[in-house]
């Protein structure tokens, strides 16, 4: 796996988050207001991916 | 090489088919399914992406430097806030239809405890009984009797069981008033929504001679054997009537069901609904509204009344039956005058009297009187094709045309076929009838002699509540 290929992703995946949260707070459970940071969380863990990925490569 | 995304073709296909769907069934709500479920949209876009990109990967092709191009953020923030508008202005305050409420974790980790309720009042022969605004059910039976009984339960969903004490303390159950009025009350409102939710399951038992007024938040209502009027109002329901001796007035928000057998007042309905099915109703109906279901009428003693979203038919007088759906209505035995005028669907008409007026916008049209003498007749449609059998012996003057497509004239002399073209005319007359007028833009028109070998129309969509028998029917043909 190499850092391009996230790069790639992260778009895709971030977008795939975003739409469960949305879909979350329409289901009445967690409003997005509260469920956000979820977003930075997957997009660090993605940037951590890419530097780890670069480092192999 | 560039690479080309599958994505821009799929969004062009997805909303050319939303639009199609809209043009062909405009009664479906699309809007109400797009305002629910618009966030599955960006994680279909995002798997349909993510996907791309693996496929790209395992197939050892370059890599794009961003899997979502800046242009399609743009897009995804303008379906976010198309969306999150169109589920505001379409009033759903959560997923599912009946949690009408933000409850938090509720749905997730609480749990239901029950408490029994139940209440007696002695009343008069007539009381007028009023059930206050609550969720759950009720199940109003009346008997010979002068008393009014509660029982049932009540369940409450709490995070933890001193929760649901405590709202079951503060809200307590009561049945109060004096013999001719009498009021039945859950105080569901004194608890604060987000804590706990409340259900109330009742069963009353009232005099006969009762009259019921009853308001719910979500809940079915099931009444059965009550003399006076039935008044009911809320915002979702399903409602079942049975043996009502007054009027029926029911205006619900939502609704999944309302069916009505043996009326004997007028009939109101009002609001938004699925199935309507009303039998035996002695008064007149009046049904205004929007109505997604399969809606049947039979045996309707007075005039019935329907305004829906595309769609308005009035009959005088129905002996026999109704059935309107989504794309189609058949009708049979009716006492006109019979007036329809309707957006889309194939219409089917058979032994009807008095005058008929059908106005369609687009769909085919069948129509058998059956019946001599005939009466006005007066069907005209946008788009589809027409079909008119005279029964023998009748009289009429004819006018049958199409401005674009083919006449057919099975009934032969008098009826007389002219082509012009594109569009064609069927004329003739028998002296002494009334006029036939019928009429269509795009589509064929026939007229044939009615003979008694016809099949009864059938609606042509399956039917959810009276399946048609298959076997007997291709009998018919051998």
């Amino acid at each position: 796996m190499n850092g391009n290929f996230i790069c790639a992703i992260r778009g895709p995946v971030l977008l795939i988050t975003l739409g469960t949260l949305l879909a979350i707070d329409q289901l009445g459970a967690y409003s997005f207001g509260r469920t956000w940071p979820a977003l930075l969380i997957v997009f660090g863990l993605l940037k951590l991916a890419e530097r780890s990925g670069m480092h192999n490569a | 090489m560039r690479r080309h995304s599958v994505v821009a073709p799929l969004v062009l296909i997805g909303i050319g088919a939303l639009f199609l769907a809209r043009n062909l069934m405009p009664e479906l709500p699309l809007l109400d399914y797009l305002a629910k479920y618009w966030p599955f949209l960006l994680i279909l876009w995002g798997a349909l992406r993510l996907g791309e990109v693996l496929f790209w990967a395992a197939s050892e092709k370059p890599l794009p430097i961003a899997g979502v191009s800046p242009g399609e953020w743009v897009l995804v923030v303008f379906l976010c806030i198309f969306g999150a508008s169109l589920h505001a202005v379409r009033g759903f305050n959560s997923w599912w239809p009946r949690s009408g409420i933000s409850v938090g974790g509720l749905d997730m980790f609480g749990e239901n405890y029950e408490y029994p309720i139940a209440g007696e009042k002695p009343s008069s022969k007539t009381p007028h009984i009023v059930i206050e605004s609550f969720r759950g059910n009720a199940r109003i039976t009346g008997v010979d009797a002068t008393t009014v009984k509660v029982t049932g339960h009540r369940t409450i969903r709490s995070l933890d069981q001193g929760g649901a004490d405590r709202a079951n303390s503060s809200a307590p159950f009561e049945v109060d008033g004096d013999p001719n009025s009498i009021t039945i009350r859950n105080n569901q409102d004194r608890v604060s929504a987000g804590n706990v939710r409340f259900n109330a399951d009742m069963e009353i038992m009232v005099p006969k001679g009762a009259s019921i007024e009853a308001h719910g938040r979500f809940g079915d209502f099931d009444i059965t054997d009550v003399a006076g009027n039935v008044d009911i109002s809320s915002d979702n329901a399903g409602v079942r009537l049975q043996n009502i001796g007054g009027d029926a007035r029911i205006d619900l928000r939502r609704s999944d069901v309302v069916r009505a057998t043996g009326v004997k007042g007028v009939f109101e309905l009002k609001g938004r609904g699925a199935d309507v099915d009303l039998q035996g109703i002695d008064g007149e109906v009046t049904i205004n509204g929007s109505y997604s279901g399969i809606l049947q009428f039979r045996n309707l003693a007075k005039p019935l009344r329907f305004q829906g979203q595309t769609t308005t038919l009035n009959i005088e007088k129905l002996p026999g039956q109704v059935r309107m759906a989504l794309g189609d209505l058949t009708a049979s035995g009716l006492v006109g005058p019979v007036t329809l005028t309707t957006h889309s669907k194939d219409v089917q008409f058979s032994d009807f009297t008095n005058s008929l007026e059908v106005s369609v916008e687009r769909g085919d049209i069948t129509l058998r009187p059956e019946r001599i003498p005939l009466s006005r007749i007066e069907a005209t449609t946008r788009s589809g094709d027409v079909e008119l059998s005279i029964p023998t012996g009748a009289k009429f003057d004819l006018s049958a045309s199409t401005s674009r497509g083919d006449g057919t004239n099975d009934y032969g002399s008098p009826v007389r076929l002219e082509s012009d073209g594109r569009g064609a005319m069927l004329k003739g007359s028998i002296s002494g009838g009334p006029t036939l007028t019928i009429h269509t833009d795009r589509g064929q028109v026939v007229v044939r002699k009615a003979s008694a070998e016809d099949k009864p129309l059938v609606p042509k969509e399956d039917t959810k509540s009276t399946p048609v028998p298959a076997g007997p029917l291709k009998k018919v043909d051998q």
